[in-house]
């Protein structure tokens, strides 16, 4: 949690192709109701949108009742639409500092659920990149955005975040993201039980590789659960996501302590059967592409060979932004 | 006229309290369970103790009076509890349990150890001993004091006052420690003595968990699908009783604050001018609210002889527990002032202007006899 700012957009995009804004301001609250909306025209919409943003706020673990959250949008939404929802959601939570996001966030999607923070789905069909999509193809609930699973669900899927470096303008933060269902809901067919439908075969026995791997290493985990393996952008070359994997495949299965934020992580081992971690390459990129991204509530997990080599003060900028290192040499518990 | 209104509430309130108490220990004299000392120790860290006990070898007994107030007898003595007193048989440990510290990750726990001390001379309450007289209703379990100390932990670490992140190195393992271990103590006025990360995942197996979780939500879809089926007996709920919750609420409140308040005193040594006037602020505010809590109107009445819909005491209730959480929220901030050097200490305060705002706007909704929404729609 950083300081928060006094004002925050949100937009969303309607079915004909333009934009919902919604603006949230803060102020003090002066004895007045803890959210206020704004619709012009729309009173029932305005409703919805208070009860939509007091459901979601039970989601959060702090409560502050010293200030008043004002949201307006620009314009009445057409009747039954209600892929503003989500948007609604995250300008309350930008302007009070719970979630950070660097630019302008178009945010789809609604729900039924928002005090378990689900999110059921969204009427635009095929939204365009860039686009918060809410629903089970996109961002299933609310603390999927750090990565986390969702406690109430049937199926645990967790993400973890890796530095995808290149040297061109494409740079940026990657995620994996690992699905489990328990194996005796799935089915017999068990010929494979790790699958990531869209990489390509060598990739695949790569992650099946590690995953059955670092599983051993666990001592759980075999011949128990289904695994789905997702990638961001599944384009990239390099065994550094490897860590990545791991981390999100321990924190699917609920074998790891939960960072606040999210799990970015870097390194490759050819030993994970033993729980290894080792050097990736280009550590100075990396550094600095982390020292970028990272937010508060991050955790950011380096290998430890690269310890004594890491740029001069990265330690002390993540914590001042409120993320915090390690610099691993085995996984699991210290 | 003011006067006979204050008297009036005060004795509710404490009829109140009292009634708490009472329902706690729900048998009277007659129905009372046989007190079974081998428990102690083992699966109870107190029992209800009867009059005229000689209080077993490793044991203590506390003695409550209806204000709250506690004395302790050593081992040997025989309980003679005066008018108005309940008496517990207390015994110190140590117990062993396993909690849980995210509900995301039920496979990794932690083995903790615990111990009641003996009682610290140095204190005015001893904070076990207010623990047993605002929370304990009659016996406190080894299970049930589990449950609220892992809620207390996930509570901590879930808005990051105390932090595990994964792959915990061992200087932020040692940090977590003091923090809990502190947190324990002020929380509970228990001494943890040890504490490591555990494997729970042949005990609490989260494959059979997501499982039953699958198979219930394909049951409620067939339900769906055939509405005149017959409800399953299975998936109990924990009913809200207003007015269970809004006793043992208020009854937390009305015991609880004036303690907190002196250990908040004791906690800071003002550095400067400033820092002085915040913390009289603070200890001036969190007095008001003790006395808001204090004379607290009846649950049930909106006015003198003139009930109050139900609907309107569910959210009253609702409002006492929210306080109370916000009462847990300062304890486990006491803990993180008592370890903070003079560095944190404007991000403490700030946090404890936060508590300190919530729990003044949850007592007085509290006191309202309806939703203060409604006539302030066009503000």
């Amino acid at each position: 949690m950083s300081a928060p700012q006094d004002q925050a957009i949100c937009r969303s995009l309607a079915p004909d192709g333009a934009m919902l804004t919604i603006t949230a301001t803060r102020r003090p609250r002066a004895g007045r109701a803890d959210v206020k909306c704004a619709v012009p025209g729309a009173p029932g919409v305005a409703e919805r949108m208070q009860q939509v943003v007091r459901l979601a706020r039970h989601t959060e673990p702090r409560f502050d009742s010293r200030d008043q959250v004002v949201l307006s949008l620009d314009r009445a939404p057409g009747a039954g639409e209600r892929d503003w929802e989500l948007a609604a959601v995250l300008a309350d939570r930008m302007v009070r500092g719970v979630f950070q996001s660097g630019q302008g966030v178009v945010a789809n999607g609604w729900s039924d659920a928002w005090h378990l923070g689900r999110i059921d789905g969204r009427m635009l069909a095929r939204p365009p990149a860039g686009v918060l999509a809410g629903g089970a193809d996109g961002l299933p609930h609310l603390g999927a955005l750090g990565g986390q699973p969702d406690p109430g669900a049937g199926i645990s899927s967790a993400r973890a975040w890796f530095p995808m470096h290149s040297g061109g303008d494409q740079d940026g933060l990657g995620w994996v993201e690992v699905s489990v269902r328990p194996l005796a809901r799935a089915g017999q067919d068990d010929d494979e039980t790790i699958s990531a439908p869209d990489l390509d075969a060598v990739r695949q026995a790569q992650i099946r590789a590690v995953l059955g791997g670092a599983r051993h290493f666990d001592g759980r985990g075999q011949g128990q659960w289904r695994t789905t393996v997702r990638f961001g952008e599944p384009r990239f070359s390099g065994d550094s996501y490897q860590f990545a994997l791991v981390m999100a495949d321990r924190m699917a299965r609920g074998r790891e302590f939960v960072a606040r934020g999210r799990v970015i992580a870097t390194g490759s081992s050819l030993a994970w059967h033993a729980g290894k971690v080792e050097a990736a390459e280009a550590l100075a990129a990396k550094c600095a592409l982390i020292a970028r991204e990272a937010g508060a509530g991050d955790r950011v997990l380096l290998p430890k060979d690269w310890e004594a080599a890491l740029p001069q003060g990265l330690r002390e900028q993540l914590r001042a932004r409120g993320a915090s290192l390690a610099c691993v040499e085995r996984i699991g518990i210290i | 006229m003011l006067g006979s209104l204050f008297k009036d509430t005060l004795k509710d309130a404490l009829r109140g309290t009292l009634r708490g108490s009472v329902m706690g220990s729900m048998m009277g004299p007659l129905r009372q369970p046989e007190f079974d000392a081998a428990r102690l120790g083992v699966t109870a860290i107190a029992l209800p103790a009867p009059n005229g006990l000689t209080i077993p070898a490793p044991c203590a007994a506390v003695l409550v009076d209806r204000g709250g107030r506690s004395r302790r007898l050593a081992a040997g003595a025989r309980i003679a509890a005066l008018e108005g007193e309940t008496a517990w048989c207390v015994h110190p440990g140590p117990y062993a349990c396993d909690l849980v510290p995210f509900a995301g990750a039920p496979e990794i726990g932690l083995r903790v150890h615990v111990a009641i001390d003996a009682s610290d001379p140095r204190a005015t309450h001893q904070r076990f001993d207010l623990f047993l007289a605002s929370e304990a209703g009659g016996a406190v379990e080894l299970d049930g004091f589990a449950e609220l100390a892992q809620n207390a932990l996930q509570r901590e670490l879930a808005q990051g006052n105390l932090a595990l992140p994964p792959c915990t190195t061992l200087e932020e393992w040692n940090a977590f420690r003091s923090g809990f271990n502190q947190l324990m103590y002020t929380r509970f006025g228990v001494t943890v003595d040890d504490c490591v990360p555990v494997d729970l995942g042949a005990a609490r197996d989260y494959a059979a968990t997501l499982d039953a979780r699958l198979a219930a939500q394909a049951d409620a879809i067939d339900l769906a699908a055939a509405p005149d089926a017959a409800l399953p007996a299975s998936a109990p709920q924990l009913a809200f009783v207003p007015a269970c919750e809004d006793a043992r609420a208020l009854r937390r409140l009305f015991l609880e604050l004036p303690c907190l308040m002196c250990a908040v005193r004791m906690a800071v040594l003002p550095a400067d001018q400033e820092r002085f006037r915040q913390h009289q602020d603070l200890l001036r505010r969190l007095d008001l609210v003790s006395l808001s809590v204090g004379t607290m109107p009846a649950l049930e009445l909106a006015a003198p002889g003139q009930p109050l819909a139900p609907q309107e005491q569910l959210r009253r209730a609702r409002h006492s527990r929210r306080a109370a959480a916000a009462l847990d929220e300062a304890w486990a901030l006491l803990a993180r002032l008592k370890i903070a050097g003079e560095g944190p200490l404007d991000c403490l305060f700030d946090e404890a202007d936060r508590i300190v705002a919530n729990l003044e706007s949850e007592s007085q909704a509290r006191r309202q006899t309806h939703a203060p929404e409604a006539e302030e729609a066009g503000a």
